[in-house]
């Protein structure tokens, strides 16, 4: 390969027309909050784009995030994300296998400034022998990997914040990608964190296109998440959020409350404490989101969600002591109303009592 | 001779309304209004704590008006407010209370503890434990016209004392004049010179006003006593005097709790809007000033300062008006520590000076106002209350203090400028 085709000319020898190429970045655009005139600004800095080399390593992993990669839903979005890169190694996705695989990742690598994609956690114990590939240590991998690249972003929660690998008590002294890089274990690159368990396709999508359009790191909240996707709760975003104002609660998941559709705090929605953005991107070809198929958020973009106890666990203010205290304030306001006439005649009889003082009236 | 127990706490009940109910719920004991109040910082003894004074009427409303205080009256756990009670907080309710309002002020939940006072002072009253000056000084109102016992030839006496020194003529009874005049007793008894002090900056006005034969007296002790049915038939005979001679605008006097009574509490008590407007000498002086009518010459250059009336700066929102004044002719004019809304009183407010059983602990709390112009250092005291004037007079005198009392309606009219 001496010349890498643009973007542009790939897309031409797979037969997307430009019609279908401009829609996709205007839909680029809308996912990423960007004003609708940026559409064109994307469609040529994508156009005129070297395909960059991408290398995306498997770790300690469950594959659901390729898995929710490859069952997207706007087909156009994600297929042609994987157009405009070079997706240079997958180890599930690439055709080849064994050594002609790994030879595939060594000679992506030779050119520094490709991306580097990570799912899965990265095993520390005992010399990280727990996740090897090809005889060789994820640890190894990565840091090999790390050397060159330009920018490395941890795909899902395992590799943003170590996930279920990690989850006590960790055997394996699982990490996430920036965990070894603050302790040195690996070098330092600038990291995007796209957690979720798995991901949402279009956010994963969505970040490689500003990458992309941009050649920078987009902005980013204290947990390495970018802010357009990660900025909102589920609560906030949420279209149970009138029912949890008005303290409408599900009790249990097949009591009326769970059937007229009330909020699902009490069953342990995690939506108030998550950040993502599943209450307006959904899944499944925007079909649905969890809380809307009627099981509240895991929180599965947290770190150590796995850890924070139940799902099922209300986070605060368990549902009897509401109870007691709605008692309570209904007795009160009753007794306080009760009061309030009892008062009234009381006054109103001193008042009608009233004998119009005289001087007479000032001394005994 | 009716008064009762009975009566007091029926009409004690009467006066407990939602402001009183919120403002016992929502003290929360922090002992501001103590140090605001002269009664305690002259003292220092904690019974003057004005929120202390209120007692009584807190218990009556806890056990009439509460769920818990009724339970803790029905098993003998507060005990029912009596005579002997009400007795012993004559003192609190009467003498050592100039309904200053400078609690209300300074209270950090917003109670108008005055407000209170002034409602708690209704029960006193008919319960019988008033004291005997105010007592006297309400049926002299009542019955002669004034709390002094002056009755109107003794202000045509006045009249035509002022007539010959000025000679200016001194109107009474002239219908559709602009202005009413109003006096307080303390002005035609003691202090004529503001009458003539009238007659000659009306004239320079060129404004016209006539004094009223069946409503010359300002004053109402019913407000001071704390019986609304007295201060209304006081304020009434104002009315009926205005709204005879279809005047626009009744001036009360210099003196304090006459203005409070007609400006606020007036049209309260009759339960109807006036036809005139009520201003107080000071604020139609300062309208004079502003619309160049009131011309002036020369400065007095020894070093003065201004007491505010309570009722005038604090609760009549009189403050900026009598500095105007001042610098018109003054030179060396300066402000007291807490000048304006946070003055300290005279001591002798609220009925205080016609309680001849409160006399010691008023001298006792002048200590306040001796330090304060020993601060600065004043020669001469102004102020716009007849009662004030008498009460510093009072005081300066038991304190062998030299500093001369004059009234700042005086004080201007002696610096007009003479007609050209």
């Amino acid at each position: 390969m001496s010349r890498r085709p643009t973007v542009a000319e790939q897309l031409a020898r797979q037969g997307v027309s430009r019609r279908a190429f401009l829609k996709f970045c205007a839909a680029a655009a809308s996912l990423m909050a960007l004003p609708p005139s940026m559409a064109p600004a994307i469609a040529e800095a994508l156009g005129k784009l070297r395909r960059p080399s991408v290398i995306w390593l498997s770790f300690q992993e469950c594959t659901g995030c390729t898995e929710s990669l490859t069952r997207s839903h706007t087909p156009t979005v994600e297929s042609l994300i994987f157009d405009m890169i070079s997706l240079d190694y997958h180890h599930t996705l690439q055709a080849a296998a064994g050594t002609a695989a790994e030879q595939a990742r060594e000679d992506a690598m030779k050119e520094a400034g490709y991306l580097v994609l990570v799912d899965g956690s990265i095993p520390t114990r005992d010399g990280g022998i727990y996740s090897t590939i090809a005889g060789v240590t994820n640890l190894q991998m990565l840091k090999d990997a790390l050397a060159n690249a330009a920018a490395v972003v941890s795909i899902g929660t395992c590799a943003a914040y170590g996930g279920i690998p990690k989850a006590d008590p960790n055997p394996t002294g699982a990490k996430s990608v920036q965990a070894l890089m603050d302790e040195g274990l690996v070098p330092r690159k600038p990291v995007i964190n796209v957690p979720g368990c798995p991901p949402i396709p279009t956010v994963i999508t969505g970040v490689l296109a500003h990458y992309l359009t941009f050649g920078e790191i987009p902005e980013l909240d204290s947990l390495g998440r970018p802010t357009m996707f990660y900025g909102d709760s589920i609560h906030d975003r949420c279209y149970r959020r009138p029912f949890y104002d008005q303290g409408m609660f599900a009790k249990t998941f097949d009591d009326e409350g769970a059937r007229k559709g009330w909020c699902l705090f009490e069953l342990g929605c995690k939506g108030p404490t998550t950040h993502n953005a599943c209450a307006t991107t959904k899944w499944n070809n925007g079909t649905s989101f969890p809380i809307e198929s009627g099981h509240g958020c895991i929180g599965c973009s947290e770190p150590d969600f796995w850890d924070a106890g139940s799902f099922y666990t209300a986070l605060s203010a368990p549902a009897d002591p509401l109870t007691l205290a709605t008692s309570a304030t209904v007795a009160g306001a009753a007794i306080g109303v009760g009061m309030s006439f009892v008062n009234r005649a009381k006054k109103g009889a001193a008042k009608s009592g009233h004998e119009t003082a005289t001087l007479k009236d000032l001394e005994k | 001779m009716s008064a009762s127990l009975d009566k007091g706490v029926a009409v004690l009940k009467e006066m407990i309304d939602a402001p009183i109910a919120s403002y016992f719920e929502s003290c929360v004991h922090c002992g501001l209004c103590a140090e605001a109040c002269l009664f305690y910082t002259e003292t220092g003894d904690p019974k003057y704590t004005p929120i202390h004074k209120l007692e009584p009427l807190r218990r009556i409303y806890e056990q009439e008006y509460t769920l818990l205080g009724r339970l803790a009256k029905l098993v003998g756990l507060s005990k029912p407010v009596t005579d002997d009670e009400l007795e012993a907080w004559k003192e609190l309710v009467y003498n050592s209370c100039t309904l200053c309002a400078r609690c209300s002020l300074v209270c950090p939940v917003g109670n108008d503890i005055v407000y209170m006072v002034r409602k708690f002072r209704e029960g006193m009253a008919v319960s019988g434990h008033a004291p005997d000056g105010l007592i006297g000084a309400v049926t002299r109102t009542i019955e002669i016209g004034s709390p002094m016992g002056v009755k109107l030839p003794a202000v045509q006496a006045q009249m035509k004392h002022v007539q010959d020194e000025t000679g200016i003529e001194i109107p009474m009874d002239k219908e559709g004049a602009e202005y009413m005049v109003m006096l307080s007793s303390m002005e035609i008894m003691n202090f004529p010179e503001y009458l003539g002090a009238i007659a000659k900056i009306m004239k320079q006005a060129g404004k016209t006003w006539t004094l009223c034969s069946t409503a010359f007296e300002a004053t109402n002790a019913g407000i001071q006593i704390g019986v609304s049915d007295l201060a209304k038939v006081i304020v009434n005979r104002i009315v009926e005097g205005a709204e005879r001679l279809k005047v626009k605008t009744v001036i009360s006097p210099e003196c304090g709790h006459a203005y409070t009574a007609l400006r606020w509490d007036g049209a309260n008590l009759i339960g109807r809007p006036y036809t005139f407007k009520v201003l107080h000498i000071l604020e139609v002086l300062d309208e004079f000033r502003s619309q160049g009518l009131l011309k002036t010459e020369g400065f007095e250059t020894t070093r003065m300062t201004f007491h505010d009336p309570c009722q005038l700066g604090r609760r009549g929102g009189v403050v900026e008006q009598p500095r105007n004044l001042m610098n018109m002719v003054t030179k060396d004019f300066v402000e007291m520590d807490d000048p304006g809304k946070y003055n300290w009183c005279c001591g002798g407010g609220g009925g205080v000076s016609a309680n001849e059983e409160a006399e010691e602990l008023r001298l006792e709390v002048f200590k306040i106002k001796k330090r304060q112009l020993e601060n600065v250092g004043a020669k001469t005291m102004v102020t716009a209350c007849a009662n004030c004037r008498i009460v510093l007079e009072e005081g300066l005198e038991h304190y062998q203090m030299d500093i001369p009392v004059v009234g700042l309606t005086e004080l201007i009219a002696e610096h007009l400028a003479p007609d050209k």
